[in-house]
């Protein structure tokens, strides 16, 4: 039998079919490529796996957590100004910030974080839109929530990155490759939290790095050391004899959005269902 | 196979496209990228070298030794030395080469970087009494009206500082809370 495109009369269905066949196959094989870790330097791949196994085997698997507790919070703003100069924040932005929730009768709750925080909270506090007629009533309760990135397990930011500028170290904390980075801001909106955002001197993504900086130097991150309340602890979760080892067994934790399923590694006390 | 030539030209296109793509490729992408996952392995070193800006109270204990005593002695050991007086980095050691160079002029032209703060600001970060603020801290409703409710001894330009000393939290009316720590540094 005689191929259809050596003959003289190549049907057009004959054609289609040829082409059909031939792409399939070639789509199959190219699917094994798709597979980096097939393509990429496999004696490297296998390095940094032995490498990796025989750290953790070590005991020097270090994995960072943090904990806000939010009852501790006196919302002076210290960590926002301390960030702010540590990491060169760009005025207008916040790698952290604090959020002041004022409850009222009713039920109304406002959320009130001028410039972050940054400069402190006023009394009296935010202004609230009463209806017409009505008196102001006086709230019930407050209380201050800093924020901070969640450094997540299952980050949405990182997936969404299309160079490969956003990435997780071994201990858990969230970076961005400046170098890499080319400004898309597709993991400013992916992250669900506000964490992020377009650094207008670099042009790259920038966000919290729980100090990277200085935990590797092994210092506590900046907003860490300046909080005059320890409403902030950071640690290493592996180690049962840190502090925040202690204090993980000994309260009752918390997560911003579990329901989104991103395993925040920033966990909470005291936090309200308001919260969000 | 009288086709044939449109065979090899397609194959000859579709090898120069992939050896292309190879050859653009090793050019592009960062020799330790992939290593551990998507991303380049020595960004995690580009990070880590960052210098920190804050140099902790103990170094400044170093120096301002007495200050520091008296300061750790005191009820107001909290908040830390830079939380008032700024990063010490600077004051410590010039900024020569930094990412941010708005902010090295910025904080290089404020004389030797080191803020000297005389209050009510820095006071009223922590010290202004709101609503969402525990009432076992020591608060002031407004700077007006601790004035008024001090009269006599305050006058409008008064400073926090002027009776307070920051650094212990001991209260001398009338007299500079200040006075007691022009100590200067060896």
């Amino acid at each position: 039998m005689t191929s259809p495109l050596n003959s003289d009369d190549v049907t057009r269905r004959d054609f289609l079919e040829t082409v059909a066949k031939t792409g399939g196959q070639s789509f199959l094989f190219g699917s094994l490529f798709v597979n980096t870790s097939l393509l990429r330097l496999p004696q490297d791949a296998a390095q940094a796996n032995a490498k990796a196994k025989a750290e953790t085997e070590a005991g020097k698997g270090i994995i960072y957590g943090f904990v806000v507790d939010t009852t501790k919070c006196i919302g002076c703003g210290s960590c926002v100004r301390a960030c702010r100069v540590e990491n060169a924040v760009p005025d207008g932005y916040n790698r952290t910030w604090v959020e002041q929730y004022t409850f009222y009768p009713d039920g109304e709750v406002v959320v009130n974080s001028p410039v972050g925080g940054e400069n402190g909270f006023a009394e009296p506090g935010p202004t609230r839109n009463m209806p017409a007629g009505l008196e102001a009533v006086q709230p019930v309760r407050g209380f201050f929530v800093p924020k901070l990135c969640n450094h997540c397990i299952d980050t949405p930011c990182i997936q969404v990155c299309p160079v490969g500028a956003s990435f997780k170290t071994d201990e858990g904390v969230v970076l961005v490759d400046h170098e890499s980075c080319v400004g898309c801001a597709y993991c400013v909106q992916a992250c669900p939290f506000g964490s992020r955002y377009l650094n207008p001197d670099t042009m790259t993504a920038d966000k919290c790095t729980w100090c990277h900086h200085r935990i590797t130097k092994g210092m506590l991150p900046a907003c860490v050391v300046s909080c005059p309340a320890e409403a902030r602890i950071f640690g290493n979760v592996s180690d049962p004899t840190s502090t925040i080892s202690q204090i993980l067994s000994t309260n009752r934790v918390q997560v911003l959005k579990s329901y989104l399923g991103t395993r925040p590694r920033t966990r909470y006390i005291g936090l309200d269902s308001e919260v969000i | 196979m009288r086709h044939a030539g449109h065979f090899v030209r397609l194959l000859a296109l579709v090898a120069i496209t992939v050896v292309g793509f190879l050859f653009v490729r090793s050019l592009v992408v960062p020799k330790d990228y992939g290593i551990k996952g998507h991303y380049r392995l020595s960004a995690i070193d580009d990070e880590a070298k960052r210098e920190p800006r804050h140099i902790g109270s103990a170094a400044c204990a170093e120096c301002h030794d007495e200050i520091a005593a008296m300061w750790k002695a005191g009820k107001h050991h909290t908040p830390q030395c830079e939380n008032c007086h700024g990063p010490g980095l600077m004051h410590t050691k010039v900024v020569a080469e930094d990412s941010t160079k708005g902010y090295a002029d910025k904080i290089l032209k404020n004389k030797n970087a080191i803020k000297r703060p005389t209050g009510i600001q820095e006071c009223k970060w922590c010290h202004l009494k709101t609503f969402e603020r525990p009432s076992t801290l020591k608060s002031i409703a407004s700077v007006e009206r601790h004035i008024t409710d001090h009269k006599g001894t305050y006058t409008p330009n008064s400073k926090c500082v002027d009776c307070h000393n920051p650094h212990t939290t001991v209260v001398t009316p009338g007299k500079s809370g200040l006075a007691s720590l022009t100590t200067a540094a060896k």
